[in-house]
């Protein structure tokens, strides 16, 4: 259909509503659920005419009909539609009630929908509603909680940063865990594409607000239809349509405050003199005061609190404006939306601006088709380094640990008001020992570091159905995003110290996607279903990028990429491709709707794998029982309260090939340097016999629904194998390799259940409580590495505290054993390799340090030799707890995450009882001070970074990470369909919500949920000079017209 | 009936039409590196594969800074100002453990380099020297004596010193062939001995396979010729305290009487004035041997000599200022001397000035001088004579009188050999401060490490029979390569 046609209908349609005649009255109502439940997005149509709208998510809605409206048809997806006449009445109370529910309700799969009865796959699907208003820049990071089965941890309080986001446990060592994300059919791009110090997650292109569905592909038999990309688990993004019916213009806004919550208590001057100078009185010669008090420009003591200069409130608002509807023949969903969100780190934000259209159009009984695009800007802005993205860790302008470990008896200002700053270090004021960390607050005023993108998903659709049991559809869909990296460091202090630099570099990510089905839907003689699906599909990705970086600045008057600069470098060279084309086929069958068969088969062939091994076959067996539909089970007694039991189980094989390099199977010599000539070196050692790694998959549940689905619920066992598993196998320094190939050897699973339960325990009238609940048991268990590697660690920057090794779960803490503070000497007492107990004395002599509890002299502890698995950090169970209160027009939901079983390195902790000119916490207050103290805190000795864990991770510094959040509390207000009459608007619901706003858990850090590493997959369990999770509050108005 | 010719017609056309996929996209050809299998095809590639040698070496993580700074800070001569365990802190106190980045980045530099070569030779014998034709044997040259030069890096810094056991101790892992692919992780160590043996093999190859002149200055003094392998030699032995073989070699490129400069090959000499030779790049005669940087490749964050010994004032970082207990408190160190020209003082600190050149550091770093191979050959002849030995004198006063013209040596400056080999230990500390030689002359005569300080916090001596003596070998190696172990 041609761009014109299409604008001349949505021109017809919006005149339409404009012209309206004066014959008219109005109609409102409220459309509910068997339960009483509001149902949402029901169609409301005058019969016989095009006049009509959809409700709300109150399930209200209110037109003007024409005063010859004979009658209403109602209907929903999932529900049956009814007729009402509408005589004198104009209010409207209905009630859909399906006595076929389950057989109507249409699930999303891949390649396709299915009739929510014949899926005999584990997909949970989570409404976009649910998410819409929450105040975070990407669906993902708010979906904790809704999903069994979905682990999701947001790492911290950058914003935009990608959540760890895992479906079924950690299914990669060395590739990624991520699932596969897909947005109305088209893959897309995934995790943090920024090159700045802003996060940048590429799921935020999706305004939550256009999003209609999530369905969760979790088991062989939904995820082995996309063979190679399967193995984490899918998300299948449905974005919004129009329906059938009067235009319906909606307005969506919110504004709200964020900030840091349960920061570390940190020693005040006073406090940090006291201590830092017993350290030097402590040393074996015992040395004078350095730490010594500056009075500031209003005489007193300096004392300057840190989080003033790198923490705030950050300010949030959020925009949606979206028109939908459509005539019989089209439809169309247009939206616009705004958003700008402050971080509660100074100057770290995100903004968006996107444009979504989506069309469909049935040009005659045979043929139809539609577009979806989207354009989405967005702009995410950094000053300093937060210290807090996988990497930054130890970031020396990492701002998390300088809030914490500047000494608060110096200021970021001299006394004339300018920069505090001596070279590249913060001076030291009346200290006599020099404080060799950055000034952030000159970084801050003059530093940006920002990742802009420029991300265009849209696609097109042909289909064309010959005959009624046929469906053919072609739909070629684009990706394209560019990510502009813009930095400028100042020369003042940091990272541009002393003539200053800046780097800009365009990165491009382009990808298309091609897929053509064919789909037969047949029932033989009635009772025997079946549904046969055959597709190809070509999804090609490209990306390069180029830059710029410059150093020396001309004069102090430049502060971008253009200006004055007397060197220049090349920054962000890039250049890749890969191509992957499939075959794949499904096909399902039941017999009377009583039982179920399905299989489904995906050969894909990937540019990666070396000449004759790109080919791998993927597929899955499922079966399931509807035994509700038995007629001895229903006629039975416990058919009367058991409404709905139906059996499932399924086994497959998928795939996993993201981040597989390019050209992981090609050795190559790169060109490189040596004095301004060129250079040839062995770059990479390809191996050509790579191949795919594969997960067979083993699924088995039962759903069932109590009390006519009062209760319902789902319960699942799965184990997940995972062979051939790619690792980088580390090879001995010594081989001098440039890099640790890839190869298919190692082995690991994941198995647990799955629990939800729902219910609506109350529903009257007025008052109505709607719950659920979900709790994932998952186990994960390396079983074999590489021969001859015994184990693998995984560093967090500098430090290594996780180590990979078989028969543990991946990603075990790996630290020194420590046992305390011995009372007698104050020093702490580590646990070396042979188990014997070593103290430490800072003030001994080099060499002479560690000694036995006796007193006679022990080797050093070497973290090489003496660092053991402790501690698993990989959550074993999680879940959320939502619960939605209705009474009349208030609406309230309280949703609890939860994840437990797990252990976090609390490294920060390490950071701030650290004894070199560090701050430290009030906890350090509680030190050792004379025999026969027992605390946890050693003597205090001047320069000592070794009793508590900075110079190697101790166990000390341990902590269990389960927790209990209060994850979002959100109180509306719906107006009367009435008083919304009045104010000419068909409906308006006005909240205010919280995020974060409580946490139960013993973890002392600021919060437990945390990932100092993103989501790598062998170093979680980290939180090493991380900023924590902020809190959150909004309020929020949805307006519909 | 027609209905399912139809459907069947639609269906197979759509199948033929899209089941089709494009062959050479599936089978793609990297634009970006080059094919390992191309890498000796041409007379340049092969060039720019001795280059890639050259490259691997001049990594910060070993001659583009640390290696020399790991040596100096150990000895007696700096003061760490700086707490942070990522600069060079450890190996100041002695701290140093096996899975800190230290020995790992050094080990795993040292052994990339070591892997560059390798590959590089098996390549030339497998038909790279049918390209390289008349070039062969001296690019062979190039890549033997970076061999050696990466195997002395890696036995004198993890290996216990030649006079221990005279060379019977744990050596390394020798690894002569390129490795391309996994299932070469395990390798026993050799001894010492047996490493020295290959490194001398290497070196002695190289001396007979490299250019003897090269024209141009910077060639000279970034890649290797004869004499640098030779001068390199003079200081293996020494390690081996093999005192005629070192005789032997110098005398190669050390004529007997003075002025002192090189017979053959590469006219190598002392320069006139030794500040001449910090002044960021020179290619002054005297430096035989250095690493070279550029805007483009600088020597990275946190490896740069002149970042750790500028203080902030002049943009560094001053991480380490000069001991005043160290050697320049020698009061015979007198003020005239042009080597006090190289030091400055910042906040009543002294600081070495001779990496000077500001960021991004460019300054070349100094392997091998010929002051050094003067100075080799003075302590071997002095060794190998009971009385004061003239030529030491001689050699000694040349590179005193160069820099103090107050202070001419003769041989009546010294009571007897004892006073002269103290005198010629004090001048190569003198002359190489911040040219990592100092802990190689601790470590290879057995001495203690000195006992120092900084704000309070004091490193007791460390005996040469202390763990801490040697760096322990990367945790990486001994987790991967269970032959070998510290």
């Amino acid at each position: 259909m041609s761009m014109r046609k299409t604008l001349t209908l949505i021109f017809g349609m919006l005149l339409l509503t404009g012209t309206m005649l004066a014959q008219t009255k109005a109609i409102s109502g409220k459309v509910t659920d068997a339960q009483g439940a509001p149902i949402p997005n029901a169609s409301v149509l005058v019969k016989g005419a095009n006049t009509g709208t959809t409700t709300d998510a109150t399930g209200s809605f209110s037109f003007t009909a024409p005063a010859s409206a004979k009658a209403l048809v109602i209907s929903a997806v999932g529900y049956g539609s009814t007729e009402i006449s509408v005589g004198n009445k104009t209010v409207f109370d209905i009630s859909l009630k399906s006595s076929d529910k389950e057989l109507q309700e249409v699930v999303v799969v891949g390649y396709g929908t299915q009739k929510k009865s014949s899926v005999t796959a584990n997909i949970t699907t989570v409404k976009g509603a649910v998410l819409a208003d929450k105040p975070a820049p990407s669906f993902d990071a708010s979906l904790g909680g809704r999903a069994a089965g979905v682990q999701i941890t947001v790492p911290n309080g950058v914003v935009n940063n990608p959540p760890v986001f895992r479906i079924r446990g950690t299914n990669s060592i060395n590739l990624s865990s991520y699932p596969l994300i897909v947005i109305d059919g088209i893959p897309t791009f995934t995790g943090d594409v920024s090159g700045s110090l802003a996060a940048s997650n590429a799921l935020a292109s999706i305004n939550p607000a256009d999003i209609e569905s999530m369905d969760i592909l979790k088991d062989a038999a939904a995820t082995a239809i996309y063979g190679s990309r399967g193995a984490n688990g899918v998300v299948l993004i449905t974005t919004k349509k129009g329906k059938r019916g009067k235009a319906k213009v909606t307005y969506d806004g919110w504004a709200g405050w964020t900030k840091p919550t349960r920061l570390w208590d940190m020693m005040n001057a006073e406090e940090y003199m006291t201590v830092k100078n017993e350290g030097l009185a402590n040393l074996a010669i015992p040395a004078a005061p350095r730490y010594l008090p500056t009075p500031g420009p209003d005489g007193q003591t300096i004392n300057t609190d840190w989080y003033d200069y790198a923490y705030r409130t950050g300010f949030s608002h959020s925009h949606n404006v979206a028109i939908s509807g459509g005539s019989e023949a089209t439809t169309f969903y247009f939206s616009a939306g705004y958003t700008d969100q402050q971080g509660m780190i100074l100057k770290n934000s995100f903004n968006r601006k996107n444009i979504r259209f989506n069309v469909d159009h049935k040009i005659n009984k045979i043929l139809s088709g539609g577009m979806n695009a989207n354009y989405s800007n967005e702009l995410n802005k950094a000053a300093a380094n937060s210290g807090s993205l996988p990497g930054a860790s130890f970031a020396s302008a990492g701002l998390a640990r300088l809030a914490l470990t500047l000494p608060p008896n110096v200021s970021p200002y001299k006394n004339d008001g300018t920069y505090n700053t001596s070279g590249n270090a913060i001076g030291r004021m009346n200290n006599t020992e020099n404080i060799s960390f950055w000034n952030p607050v000159p970084i801050i005023d003059n530093n940006y570091s920002n990742a802009e993108n420029d991300h265009i998903q849209g696609n097109v659709y042909l289909q064309l159905k010959p005959i009624p049991d046929v469906t053919l559809r072609t739909n070629y869909g684009i990706d394209y995003l560019n990510v502009d990296n813009r930095q400028f460091a100042t020369p003042i202090i940091g990272d541009g110290f002393p003539t200053g630099a800046s780097f800009g570099n365009l990165q491009k990510n382009k990808r298309w996607v091609w897929t053509t089905t064919a789909q037969y839907d047949h029932t033989f003689f009635e009772k025997h279903a079946l549904s046969v699906l055959v597709g190809t599909e070509q999804q090609r990705t490209t990306n390069e990028g180029y830059g710029l970086s410059r150093s020396q600045l001309s004069d102090p008057f430049y502060t971008n990429l253009q200006g004055g600069w007397l060197l220049n470098n090349t920054s962000g060279l890039a250049l890749g491709e890969n191509y992957l084309w499939s075959g794949f086929s499904r096909l399902n069958y039941d017999f009377d709707r009583k039982y179920f068969l399905s299989g489904t088969f995906r050969r894909d062939g990937y540019s990666a794998f070396a000449d004759g091994l790109e080919y791998g076959n993927f597929y899955s067996f499922s079966g399931g029982w509807d035994v509700a539909q038995e007629k001895f089970f229903a006629n039975s007694a416990i058919g009367r309260v058991v409404n709905s039991l139906r059996l499932r189980g399924s086994y497959g094989t998928t795939g996993n090939i993201s981040g597989i390099g390019n050209f992981a199977s090609n050795s190559f010599y790169s060109a490189g340097t040596y004095n301004g000539q060129a250079t040839l070196a062995f770059s990479q050692a390809g191996n050509p016999d790579l191949t795919w790694e594969t997960s067979k998959k083993t699924d088995i549940g039962f759903t069932f629904g109590l009390f006519n689905d009062k209760i319902t619920g789902e319960i699942a066992y799965y184990k997940n194998d995972v062979d051939g598993l790619l690792l980088n196998v580390p090879m001995a320094p010594s081989t001098g390799m440039p890099n640790n190939p890839l190869t298919n050897i190692g082995a690991m699973y994941n198995k647990g259940i799955e629990v939800t339960l729902s219910a609506t325990p109350i529903s009257s009238k007025d008052f109505r409580w709607s719950t659920s609940f979900n709790y994932t048991y998952n186990d994960n268990k390396v079983t074999t590495l590489a021969p001859g590697v015994p184990f693998i660690t995984s560093a967090t920057s500098l430090e290594t505290v996780n180590i990979t090794m078989p028969n543990y779960p991946i990603s075990y803490l790996y630290v020194i054993p420590t046992a305390g503070v011995n009372p007698q000497t104050g020093q702490r007492i580590f646990v070396n390799a042979k188990g014997e107990k070593v103290q430490y004395n800072h003030a001994a002599a080099a060499g002479s340090r560690y000694t036995y509890l006796d007193g006679t002299l022990a080797p050093a502890i070497d973290a090489g030799k003496d660092q053991v698995p402790l501690y698993n950090s990989i959550p074993r169970f999680y879940g959320g707890f939502d619960n939605n209160f209705s009474y009349r027009n208030f609406d309230l939901n309280v949703l609890l995450t939860y994840q437990g079983g797990f252990y976090v390195y609390n490294g920060t902790q390490a950071s701030i009882r650290d004894q070199r000119f560090w701050n430290s916490e009030k906890a350090v207050l509680r030190r050792w001070q004379k025999v026969g103290d027992v605390t946890d805190i050693p003597r205090v000795v001047y320069g000592d970074n070794v009793s508590n864990g900075s110079a190697n991770p101790i166990s000390e510094n341990v902590q269990k990470g389960d927790f209990i959040k209060l994850r979002n509390v959100a109180l509306g207000y719906t107006l009367p369909a009435k008083a919304s009459q009045k104010l000419g608007i068909a409906s308006a619901r006005f909240y205010v919500s919280g995020q974060n706003l409580g946490i139960i858990t013993k973890y002392k850090g600021p919060d437990p949920e945390v990932s100092s590493n993103g989501n790598g997959n062998g170093n979680q369990g980290v939180d090493r000079n991380t900023v924590g999770n902020a809190i959150t509050g909004t309020i929020g108005l949805t307006v519909g017209f | 009936m027609k209905k399912y010719m139809l459907k069947l017609a639609l269906l197979s056309g759509v199948t033929m039409v899209l089941f089709s996929c494009q062959k050479s996209t599936l089978n793609p050809t990297s634009t970006t590196a080059l094919d390992d299998k191309t890498a000796f095809a041409t007379l340049d590639r092969i060039d720019g594969q001795v280059k890639g040698i050259y490259a691997a070496i001049k990594s910060g993580q070993v001659l583009g800074g640390r290696y020399f700074l790991y040596n100096d800070a150990r000895a007696e001569n700096l003061v760490s100002e700086d707490p942070n365990r990522v600069t060079v802190r450890a190996p100041w106190e002695f701290s140093v453990g096996s899975s800190d980045d230290e020995p790992r980045n050094l080990w795993s530099n040292a052994y990339s380099t070591i892997n560059r070569a390798n590959l590089f030779l098996d390549g030339m014998e497998a038909g790279g020297n049918a390209v390289a034709g008349a070039k062969a044997t001296e690019f062979q040259g190039e890549a033997r004596f970076l061999r050696g030069l990466s195997y002395y890096i890696l036995v004198t810094t993890f290996a216990r010193p030649y006079w221990d056991g005279n060379g019977s101790k744990r050596g390394l892992p020798l690894r002569l062939k390129g490795i391309k692919g996994p299932g070469f992780n395990e390798l026993a160590p050799v001894t010492v001995a047996e490493v020295y043996t290959q490194i001398l093999q290497d070196l002695d190859f190289a001396e007979t396979n490299l250019a003897a002149t090269v024209a141009d200055a910077t060639a000279r003094t970034t890649r290797a010729h004869k004499n640098t392998a030779i001068a390199l030699k003079t200081r293996v032995y020494l390690s081996m305290r093999d005192y005629p073989k070192v005789i032997t070699e110098a005398n190669k490129i050390v004529s007997t009487t003075a002025p002192f400069k090189a017979p053959s090959g590469v006219a190598n000499a002392l320069a006139a004035n030794i500040t001449n030779l910090f002044t960021g790049t020179s290619t002054d005669l005297e430096n035989i041997f250095s690493m070279p940087f550029t805007v483009n490749d600088a020597p990275g964050t946190q490896n740069q000599l002149g970042h750790y010994y500028r203080p902030s004032s002049a943009g560094g970082q001053g991480i380490f200022s000069l001991n005043a207990n160290g050697v320049i408190g020698d009061t015979k160190w007198t003020k005239a001397d042009d080597r006090r020209k190289l030091i400055d003082t910042a906040s009543s600190k002294s600081y070495l000035k001779k990496f000077n050149s500001g960021s991004p550091w460019l300054d070349f770093a100094p392997v091998i001088r010929y002051s050094e191979v003067m100075l080799n050959l003075a302590e071997a002849l002095a060794r190998g004579n009971a009385g004061v030995d003239a030529r030491a004198v001689e050699l000694l006063n040349a590179v005193r009188n160069r820099s103090d013209k107050t202070t001419t040596y003769t041989t009546a400056s010294f009571a007897n050999q004892a006073e002269l080999l103290v005198a010629i230990l004090q001048e190569r500390n003198i002359e190489f401060l911040g040219e990592g030689i100092r802990s190689l002359d601790i470590w290879r005569l057995g001495l203690d490490f000195p006992t120092k300080s900084s704000g309070g916090f004091i490193v007791t001596a460390i005996p040469s029979t202390s763990p801490a003596y040697i760096f322990p070998i990367s945790s990486d190696e001994t987790r991967l390569n269970p032959l070998i172990s510290n």
